[in-house]
């Protein structure tokens, strides 16, 4: 490069010719297409899915998939697009799915034909996220974050208690069964394909809607917002408004998704609503790429692929050591460094194996969860004690002393200190994690947005951000 | 009277917790601008670790060895693990994110927060432990005179307290690290420049939390008793919100802050109602922090623009 | 005719610090302006008062005759107040054109339910802010146009920065542009260019201009009238010779004595 070049120019015709072979040839072809064309495609091959796949649970993941991918739309909205930190989100989603239980059960004894409800319950919960957002007209950041806190848990506690006051709105802590499925034109919804295909329709539509909203003068102005809300008001932005408008929006979205879930669960239940879920819909945004609809809906999709992969042992190991392949094969250059990696723990662990194994023989008594082949691969290669619950716990303590270790290493120890380290992995994996798929799911998901947010905050779909300094 | 001199007590030993974790949290902001999410997990850590010394020692009804020594053990070995622990996190999840946007840090802290709830629950099961404090700090024991009915462990608590404020107001007044936190708080890359040590500076800000923390949780043992992985959560939003109310970056405000939130929740449990007392109380911060940000001692800052 | 722009016995104080004391400026229609003075003396916070950004502890100032204290700056922004900031203030993350085109949202009137039914109004109004956007960003030559329109605003160098932030503030459309150090950081060339580029802001693009320099080369080429600040008042006012030989502003710049020697 030289003196006083632009490097953006420079790059110009890298970036417009991308990267050559298949990949960016495909990658080229496919950016070409208009969007609604692209989201066709999609829309196409996902509606093959039900039509393939045998097992109605493997459908039910899709429509959960789809779920949280509207969520992570939703959210999008105010954290991606307008860079206001919700974190009662799920709240609005509650409210949501509360709202429809209230107009489409006993409780209260209404039940309003499905077009009618679904339009209030959109209404309402937009009208909530209108008032809820009125905080950020003064507090912004952390502040904010705090108080949309306070509100969820407020609205936790409300729906937990609601019958103490008298009146038995909201079920408490047993929620309000008996919700009615959707129903409209003469159609009754009743399995999971039929929500599947609903689902998907919906999220064409909620993406296309917000796709014109975004490269219209309000996208601008909510973008503009988020990178200097000072600079945005001094060139005619009125930033309160907008903000009031991203809450209400991804409030409308979340209300709109509580009722879906609230009439295919028949019923809605005061846990689905907790802090816990509320972090899941953050790591589907984050993984996927704050900012980007693809994104939200990538990641929706992929969260809870891993998350429901992970309550079957015998797939949650396939999906950890998959995993595990994965992040090697991208973050360990050159090729032989990474066989020379893999070569030297899968060789540490049949000789661990095989002397502790003499020493110990109740040391490698136990049982593994994966089957097959593999599963008797690592039979014989992983140290599995008769009784692992103590070893496996100072062994999961000492990994993580590991894995922090290993941030702070140069990247020759680094290399060395990783294959003891995947050994200890796959040791704590077996005899501790998978014997708790929820407190692993958690641990995953605590993980997952700490290494993202330092290594990848754009996410996989996401664009790099640059902060006002 | 006797009943609302009680809940006056209460409410004292509740804030004293809140205005120890209130102060670290105000610390940690004041120093790096960070909402650290993640501290009430850390204060989660310093009970369970009281209750491993406690438990070593003896158990509640079998202590080794005197009492007042048990206690400053306890105490000390919590204080040290939590320092320990919270700066750990600041190294780990924080510190590379140091010159990135303000939603970063805040959205790592909820995955340390949710990292260590877990790790806590896998290591040592959903059991709630027990501190039974009374089996050794008898209740009987403790200031009886007329409508004040105040337990030894009550005292301990809100005595504790009140020297710890001292003496970090001292600390931070006077000393010289004192004075480098003050400077990274108003202008960090000044201090920098003035040859102040940000790093340390920070670090050490998080250890003084952690450590806050810490003696916050074997205070919350021996008061309450129970202690249970999610026990931080809730504890650390009402911290948060009494470090703001009383004006984040501000001792003494951390420390207003922290007993106004817990006579609050104490007196709204006990005359209005128990079971919608966090509702209540919620709602009562929300409303102060939309209506005074900067709360009752803070300096209202000017950026320039 | 009434100034287009006005302030009258103007204060303002952060904390104990009174920044601006009693300050009097009127701004004819079409003319350049240049307010002077050493650092701290307020100028920018004359800027900050005029877009709404504090708001002044006494005095009024009216806007085309329309008193706009109190209003919020978005307000003020689009009554025709437009600024750009001495430390630039661009959407980093938003391509060149975008950030020209949001600088018109008070002027359009595009609501969401009518981008997403992309009723003809809509596109309409779309294109016509494209075409502006355009032509607003060749006013630079050819710096800022052809592939650069999508270029991202955080890869763009310190010069066409600065001039986006001109274009962005043109976009609003105002009658009178507040130009805070726009020769800030150039070499000579480009200085003398913003001084061309300032004059045809006003003959050509019809703006009246006030602009904050510390360049006396700029001041003197491109300004009607000069005004000199020092401690939040002003101190003088006339042509660049009658107040760049003025006691009171040699003082102010070079100290006591100075004036003396000059």
């Amino acid at each position: 490069m030289s003196i006083g070049s632009d490097r953006w120019v420079e790059t110009a015709e890298s970036r417009t010719e991308g990267p050559r072979g298949w990949w960016g040839q495909g990658m080229r072809h496919w950016n070409s297409l208009p969007p609604l064309g692209r989201l066709g495609i999609l829309v196409a091959v996902a509606a093959l899915v039900p039509l393939v796949v045998s097992s109605d649970f493997l459908v039910r993941v899709g429509v959960n998939g789809m779920l949280l991918a509207l969520l992570a739309v939703g959210l999008n909205v105010s954290v991606g697009w307008a860079g206001l930190l919700d974190l009662g989100f799920v709240a609005f989603y509650g409210f949501g799915a509360y709202t429809f239980a209230l107009l489409s059960s006993d409780q209260l004894g209404i039940h309003l034909p499905t077009l009618l409800a679904v339009p209030i319950v959109i209404l309402a919960t937009g009208l909530l996220g209108l008032v809820l957002g009125l905080p950020s007209w003064r507090l912004s950041g952390d502040y904010l974050a705090i108080v949309t806190l306070f509100f969820s848990q407020i609205f936790l506690e409300l729906t937990l208690n609601f019958d103490r006051l008298g009146v038995d709105l909201t079920g408490g802590p047993n929620g309000i069964s008996g919700v009615d499925s959707f129903s409209f034109l003469g159609f009754e919804f009743s399995s999971s394909t039929s929500y599947f295909y609903l689902l998907l329709v919906l999220i064409a539509l909620i993406v296309t809607m917000l796709y014109l909203v975004d490269r219209s003068r309000t996208g601008r102005a909510w973008r503009a917002l988020r990178d200097d809300p000072l600079a945005a008001e001094i060139m005619t932005v009125p930033i309160r408004r907008l903000k009031l408008m991203a809450f209400a929006t991804g409030a409308a979205v979340a209300g709109l998704a509580g009722s879906v879930f609230a009439s295919f669960q028949l019923g809605v239940y005061p846990l689905n609503f907790q802090i816990q879920f509320l972090i899941v819909i953050y790591a589907a945004l984050i993984l996927g790429g704050s900012g980007s609809l693809a994104g939200a809906v990538a990641g929706g999709i992929v969260v809870t692929l891993v998350l429901d992969l992970l309550r079957d042992p015998a797939q949650a190991s396939a999906a950890f050591y998959g995993l595990i392949a994965v992040t090697l094969i991208a973050k360990v250059r050159p090729w032989r460094t990474l066989a020379a990696v893999v070569g030297a723990t899968v060789a540490l662990g049949f000789v661990v194996h095989v002397v502790v194994g003499a020493i110990w023989p109740d040391a490698v008594a136990g049982e593994v969860e994966a089957t097959g082949v593999f599963g008797s691969a690592i039979q014989s290669w992983v140290v599995l004690p008769e009784d692992p619950t103590t070893i496996g716990n100072w062994a999961f303590c000492a990994l993580v002393l590991g894995v922090i270790a290993l941030t702070r290493v140069s990247a020759r120890t680094r290399t060395i200190l990783l294959v003891p380290l995947l050994y200890l992995a796959a040791f704590v994996w077996e005899n501790r994690l998978v014997d708790e798929p929820s407190i692993t799911r958690q641990l995953l998901l605590g993980v997952l947005l700490i290494v993202m947010m330092i290594s990848r905050p754009h996410g996989l779909l996401g664009t790099r951000r640059v902060e006002r300094v | 009277m006797d009943f609302f001199v009680q809940q006056l007590v209460n409410g004292l030993t509740l804030g004293s917790l809140y205005a120890l974790l209130a102060l670290g949290y105000s610390i940690v902001y004041g120093v790096l601008g960070l909402l650290n999410f993640a501290q009430g997990e850390v204060y989660m850590v310093g009970a369970f670790i009281g209750f491993g010394v406690l438990s070593g020692l003896g158990g509640p009804t079998a202590l080794v060895m005197p009492v007042p020594f048990a206690l400053l053990l306890m105490f000390t070995a919590a204080a040290l693990g939590s320092g320990v622990l919270s700066v750990t996190i600041e190294r780990v999840a924080f510190k590379p994110l140091r010159d990135s946007s303000r939603i970063a840090p805040l959205i790592t802290a909820l995955g340390v927060s949710v990292f260590l709830q877990n790790a806590v629950l896998l290591l040592l099961g959903p059991d709630i432990r027990n501190y039974d404090a009374s089996s050794f700090i008898p209740f009987t024991s403790g200031i009886h005179a007329g409508p004040l009915n105040v337990s030894l462990i009550r005292i301990i608590v809100i005595v504790t307290t009140v020297a710890v404020m001292i003496a970090l107001t001292l600390w931070v007044g006077r000393s010289k690290l004192g004075r480098s936190m003050r400077a990274v708080s108003y202008d960090r890359e000044a201090a920098q420049m003035i040859g102040v040590d940000v790093d340390r500076t920070i670090m050490i800000a998080f250890f003084v939390g952690g450590v806050l923390a810490g003696i916050a949780g074997v205070m919350a043992g021996l008061v309450f008793s129970r202690v249970f992985q999610l026990m931080g959560f809730v504890a650390g939003l009402k911290a948060f919100t009494g470090a703001v109310i009383g004006g984040i970056g501000s001792i003494p405000g951390a420390m207003l802050g922290g007993m106004l939130v817990g006579l609050a929740e104490s007196f709204t449990a006990a005359y209005i109602s128990s079971t919608f007392q966090n509702v209540i109380v919620f709602a009562v911060l929300v409303v102060m922090m939309v209506v005074r940000p900067t709360g009752l001692l803070g300096r209202p800052a000017v950026s320039k623009v | 005719m009434a100034p287009l722009l006005e302030l009258h016995g103007v204060s303002k104080s952060f904390g104990g610090l009174r920044v601006i004391q009693g300050l009097d400026l009127t701004v004819e229609e079409g003319e350049i302006v240049s307010l002077i003075g050493p650092n701290g003396a307020g100028k920018t916070t004359v800027f900050n008062l005029v877009t709404g950004v504090y708001a002044p502890d006494e005095g009024t100032i009216r806007l085309a005759g329309e008193d706009i204290v109190g209003l919020p700056p978005h307000r003020i922004a689009t009554m025709g107040a437009a600024r750009t900031f001495q430390s630039i203030r661009l959407f980093l993350n938003m391509s060149v054109r975008e950030n020209v085109m949001v600088a018109g949202y008070g002027r359009t009137q595009t609501r969401p339910w009518q981008a997403v039914l992309r009723t003809r109004g809509a596109r309409a109004e779309e294109a016509e802010e494209q075409r502006l956007a355009e032509e607003l960003l060749s006013f630079f030559g050819k710096r800022l146009a052809g592939f650069r329109l999508e270029q991202p605003a955080y890869s763009l160098s310190y010069a066409n920065r600065r001039r986006l932030e001109i274009a962005r503030a043109m976009a609003t459309k105002p009658r009178v542009l507040l130009l805070d150090e726009p020769a800030a950081g150039m070499n000579p060339h480009e200085t003398h260019e913003i001084t061309e580029l300032t004059a045809r802001l006003r003959d050509e693009g019809g703006f009246t201009i006030v602009v904050i320099e510390h360049d006396m080369h700029v001041v003197e080429g491109v300004s009607d009238r000069v005004v000199a600040l020092d401690h939040g008042t002003v101190i003088a006012e006339g042509s660049f010779e009658q107040v760049a030989t003025h006691p009171a502003v040699i003082e102010a710049y070079l100290g006591k004595g100075a004036a003396t020697t000059k």
